[in-house]
């Protein structure tokens, strides 16, 4: 008779009470070592990526791209449109290139394809910089001529919250950069920042010689709270053309045609321009207001402006819904009276006026892509062509523009 | 509706209790900052020496610290960034993918520093700012 003793089973049981007590740190032993593992591989990893890093560190390349349809419900010429749908008018491309010589030192290439410009490759930023250890930078090149609050990245569309800039303000100067150097001074509080920037050099646009710009702007942000002035001044030299169409007849076949005309305007000789302006944002992460009002006067006849906006937006999510209330007039238009047909052509570019207001939407769709919506309706132009050299028959007294855009950074 | 209220009131006071508290880290022998410090020195801004690393886009102490810190979401972080870096100012700091990789990273850099999930804290760094 076999007796089974409780040995036996114990010891049957042996292997089995070894495992059980052996598997649960097994398992923990070989979780421990995949975390390392893990550990180590991400290690390996992060050192692969801070080695191509190191290689490349020099150098940094960015893009960014926007895309735009815009049409609108008549042909008044607002924003260069017309009620044909246009994809390239706010259309375009550009590629930045950074390379640090030191750690203080750097080259900025800034390369820009714009649909307006045809497509034709042009270099909004070609300059270099240097930060001394007191605070200061210089930069010299091709810069922005920093007049508004959006002048630095006027066509990084992502950097803005609205589908455009109001082009009450932001049309009204006609030249957007210059050769020349600037110096700029960063004072630290403790909470905020106080940059204070010079600068000079020279521009050209179409006939006209923009010389001897020179001027400062302030600006103080704690990053909610934004508060900027700048003034500007430069010298005027050329002449103001505008291509006029002119009503005609076909000679063979006897039919209505126009003819373009490149009509010479005005002469500027030396004439003195200069340029103020104001601007307030605050943004505290959901509640989004900034405004800018501007004042630029030329000597002699060419237009002296006063221009303004207000812009209110409020983030849910992913969405900003923004209105915008704008303001475009012309100040001396006592200054262009009318005794003969060439000074009534004249007054009718020169004067204008108009109030505009704008709705629109800005969804952040992805990560660095944003898509914006916006409609605007501009009228009280009074009795000028509205600021639309298009429109100087005054044959319409209202626009709606309707924008779809995206605008990507990568 | 006072129920729905107390509700309301209930589920918030128990996300907030959830939200894992965001620590900026330095390596062991680093010395505290302030908050307006950190938001400088993350904002790429001042004269500060230190060398500041973020985590990935995506990642939620990402998101916490800067609601905290610096004040901006991720999208306007990513505008922020954008101003800086296309008119030549400034680059974003360098990202690592998980709060491991950070610590070792600060552990073995005395000038930098970092965040972290308060959770994922050893001793290998210091915690240098709750904010």
């Amino acid at each position: 008779m076999h007796i089974r003793h409780p040995l036996h089973f114990a010891l049957k049981a042996l292997p089995l009470a070894i495992t059980a007590v052996l598997l649960p740190s097994q398992v923990l032993a070989d979780e421990a070592t995949e975390e390392r593992i893990a550990q180590l591989e991400q290690q390996v990893r992060d050192l692969q990526k801070q080695q191509t890093a190191s290689l490349t560190d020099s150098f940094t390349f960015n893009g960014f791209m926007s895309g735009a349809y815009v049409t609108a419900d008549n042909n008044s010429g607002y924003l260069g449109t017309s009620t044909s749908a246009d994809f390239s008018e706010e259309s375009k491309l550009g590629f930045q290139a950074t390379f640090s010589i030191s750690d203080q030192t750097q080259a900025v290439m800034q390369l820009m394809m714009k649909g307006e410009n045809d497509w034709d490759v042009e270099a909004e930023w070609a300059y270099v910089s240097h930060r001394f250890n007191n605070g200061v930078q210089i930069r010299g090149g091709k810069l922005r001529v920093p007049l508004f609050m959006y002048s630095d990245y006027l066509d990084v569309g992502y950097a803005q919250p609205f589908a455009r800039p109001p082009e009450e303000v932001y049309g009204a100067v006609p030249f957007t950069t210059y050769i020349g150097g600037d110096v700029s001074y960063d004072v630290e509080f403790d909470d905020s920042t106080l940059t204070i920037q010079a600068f000079g050099g020279e521009s050209e646009e179409d006939n006209t010689d923009i010389k001897n710009i020179i001027g400062a702007n302030v600006m103080w942000t704690d990053e909610t709270w934004t508060l900027r002035a700048v003034y500007g001044q430069t010298t005027l030299d050329g002449s103001i053309s505008r291509t006029i169409k002119i009503p005609s007849q076909d000679p063979s076949s006897g039919l209505p045609i126009e003819i373009d005309a490149q009509l010479t305007l005005l002469t500027l000789d030396n004439e003195k321009a200069t340029f103020s302006g104001v601007g307030a944002s605050y943004d505290n992460g959901q509640f989004l207001a900034i405004t800018e009002w501007t004042r630029s006067e030329v000597d002699g006849k060419y237009t002296d402006v006063d221009s303004g906006y207000v812009t209110l937006g409020y983030r849910i999510n992913a969405f900003t819904p923004y209105i915008t209330a704008a303001y475009y007039e012309s100040q001396d238009d006592n200054e262009r009276v009318v005794v003969d047909a060439q000074s009534a052509l004249i007054a009718a570019i020169f004067n204008g006026q108009r109030t505009a207001y704008s709705a629109g939407l800005r969804w952040d769709a992805l990560d660095n892509l944003a898509l914006k919506f916006d409609v605007t309706y501009a009228n009280d132009f009074g009795d000028t062509s509205g600021g639309f050299q298009s429109n100087i028959l005054q044959q319409y007294d209202d626009v709606t523009v309707y924008t779809v855009k995206f605008d990507v950074v990568f | 509706m006072k129920n729905i209220l107390s509700i309301i009131a209930l589920s918030l006071a128990v996300a907030m209790s959830a939200e894992a508290a965001v620590v900026v880290i330095g390596a062991p022998g680093a010395s505290d900052i302030s908050a307006s410090e950190a938001k400088k020195a993350f904002l790429g801004k001042g004269a500060s020496s230190a060398t500041v690393y973020e985590l990935e886009e995506g990642n939620p102490a990402r998101s916490e610290f800067h609601s905290k810190v610096t004040g901006k979401s991720d999208s306007q972080l990513k505008a922020f960034w954008s101003k800086q870096v296309f008119t030549g100012k400034g680059n974003p700091p360098a990202t690592l993918s998980s709060a491991s990789a950070m610590k070792s990273t600060i552990a073995a850099n005395p000038n930098a520093i970092g965040y972290i999930d308060e959770a994922d804290l050893d001793d290998t760094v210091k915690v240098i700012l709750k904010p």
